[in-house]
């Protein structure tokens, strides 16, 4: 299946060809990703990760999939939630920078995950 | 299935040269358990230490909490499948020296929260601070990857248990409870007018740090499985979580899971408790419709009236939750959520990152963004490194004396989802 991978991280970057890179915070990362989605692109993994302490990641990569014709609503409706979810916890909070390393290998991992989860799921 | 778990009280613990309860006082043997765990060669060094309820000591950060056990008839000794051969979990003869547990500390990335003060407000909110608790800090010789890391101090954790465990061999159980059940043919029979529950436990299962094995198996390469509830309470199940500790079930919450304790409990009095579906929580969409659709199937052909749901972890895995309650309810279908939640500091905003309207049955295991303030410690156990990570969240978390705010989300097992804790609701 083709997909693209929605990518703050350099590590992901240097891993994957199929990537739109954002030079900027996992917020305008996620804020692509739901343009994207508007414009009927598949959202193939959940933008948040399953726990608070990776929320506070400073990196974050979100799988998308096909373009279709028209806008599907469950992915919007989980991209918008996403990020209001993203924002209240972070808004208030420092970035971690001291870890940033960790935080772009573990979001690498978490990636491969869903990848492979993806292969065998298509 | 018939299961006795037969609890050995423990009122102290101590590192010495024999591993022995004595009068309740449990003894380790600080050189034989080093040598053991050392036989694993990826590890470099072992610091053995114990934490007592009411010291002013602090445990950071903790990696998993596993309850000290042997297996006295019946089964394979340890977690079969991972530390002993393959065998049935679940039956026979288990003691337990209850009021123990081995708490392992290590890093493997460098946030890694996970605090357990056995004093003082820290303590409140842990169940972690009422055991007495032998830590086992790990560090793994240079070169190894991030996962065998991960899975060489997971699995010293649950060797150190074992050999711990060992120690309740002999002694004659203070408590025996006996979980028993037949076949859900069996069991329909003899209560035909029960409304008929299962439980369904949602397992974080997506990638380093973020994983739980039932016998070994990486669950999140399964399909939802159907366990009989004694497997849960006799070491099936086994957490390589540790990154969401607030909510993470650590093993020691899944050999003691209060959901299937209080279903236990209610079952040919209230209900007819069918059994326990283990469900991996996925990142992909298509994952979580999956299984969604996997476990309303399970509960068709069980011919389930109720679903009991509970949740590990927060932020995707609500979607999971709310996707089972959704396809459950609309199938006629009762559902249940257990759930906590992460509402704002002051408790008022929407509490998970998704909603549905058929979710009128959810428990709140508590508000993991509530903040609390601890005092410091006059002795850390693990890494004082990672307390700066606590610390680091804003500017004035951190106060002049040392004392430092920090939200729910860091303390182990504050807002369990399974109700292992200790946050409790009360009406006013």
């Amino acid at each position: 299946m083709k997909s693209i991978i929605i990518t703050n991280n350099p590590a992901v970057r240097e891993k994957y060809r199929n990537v739109l890179f954002i030079d900027g915070s996992v917020e305008d990362t996620l804020i692509k990703v739901r343009d994207m989605v508007y414009q009927g692109y598949e959202l193939v993994s959940h933008p948040l990760a399953a726990s608070i302490r990776m929320m506070y990641s400073p990196y974050r990569s979100v799988i998308l999939g096909r373009q279709e014709a028209k806008v599907d609503f469950l992915y919007a409706e989980i991209i918008e939630d996403s990020i209001i979810k993203y924002k209240r916890h972070t808004s208030h909070r420092k970035k971690d920078v001291t870890n940033s390393d960790d935080y772009q290998m573990i979001d690498l991992i978490l990636l491969e995950a869903a990848l492979s989860e993806q292969q065998i799921t298509w | 299935m018939k299961l006795e778990i037969g609890r050995i009280y423990i009122k102290d613990i101590q590192l010495g040269q024999e591993t022995s309860v004595k009068e309740g006082v449990l003894t380790v043997d600080k050189e034989g358990l080093i040598a053991k765990l050392k036989e694993d060669e990826r590890i470099k060094d072992v610091s053995l230490d114990v934490a007592k309820p009411g010291e002013k000591v602090r445990i950071i950060p903790v990696k998993d909490v596993i309850e000290p056990r042997v297996k006295i008839e019946g089964g394979n000794n340890g977690f079969p499948g991972v530390t002993s051969k393959q065998a049935q979990c679940g039956e026979g003869k288990t003691n337990v020296l209850y009021g123990a547990a081995v708490v392992t500390v290590g890093d493997v990335v460098g946030f890694q929260e996970g605090v357990i003060d056995m004093w003082g407000e820290g303590a409140k909110w842990t169940p972690f601070s009422k055991t007495y608790n032998l830590t086992v800090d790990i560090s793994v010789v240079d070169g190894l990857t991030p996962h065998a890391h991960e899975e060489t101090v997971r699995i010293a954790g649950l060797k150190a248990a074992e050999f711990v465990g060992l120690a309740g061999k002999d002694v004659t159980p203070d408590e025996v409870i006996t979980y028993e059940m037949g076949s859900i043919f069996e069991e329909t029979a003899k209560y035909p007018n029960l409304p008929k529950v299962l439980y369904a436990e949602m397992m974080i299962t997506q990638g380093l740090l973020h994983d739980t094995y039932i016998y070994g198996v990486n669950a999140q390469t399964i399909l939802p499985a159907l366990l009989h509830p004694n497997e849960e309470l006799d070491n099936a199940v086994i957490s390589g979580n540790c990154v969401a500790a607030c909510d993470k079930i650590t093993t020691y919450q899944h050999q003691n899971n209060s959901v299937i304790e209080d279903l236990y409990a209610q079952h040919g009095k209230e209900i007819n408790f069918l059994g326990c579906i283990m469900v991996p929580e996925h990142t992909t969409l298509a994952g979580k419709l999956r299984v969604s659709d996997y476990v309303l199937k399970l509960a068709k052909m069980l011919g389930a009236d109720a679903v009991v749901i509970s949740e590990e972890g927060y932020g995707n895995p609500d979607s999971d939750l709310l996707m089972i309650c959704k396809k459950c309810e609309k199938a006629g279908i009762i559902t249940q959520l257990i759930t906590d939640e992460c509402a704002g500091r002051d408790g008022m905003s929407q509490p998970l990152a998704d909603t549905a309207q058929e979710a009128v049955a959810v428990v709140s295991g508590g508000n993991v963004s509530h903040v609390v303030t601890l005092p410091p410690a006059d002795k850390i156990i693990g890494n004082a490194a990672a307390i700066a990570v606590l610390a680091g969240g804003w500017d004035g978390a951190l106060l002049e004396d040392g004392t430092l705010m920090c939200e729910l989300n860091a303390v182990i097992g504050s807002t369990s989802e399974i109700g292992f804790h200790n946050v409790t609701c009360r009406l006013y």
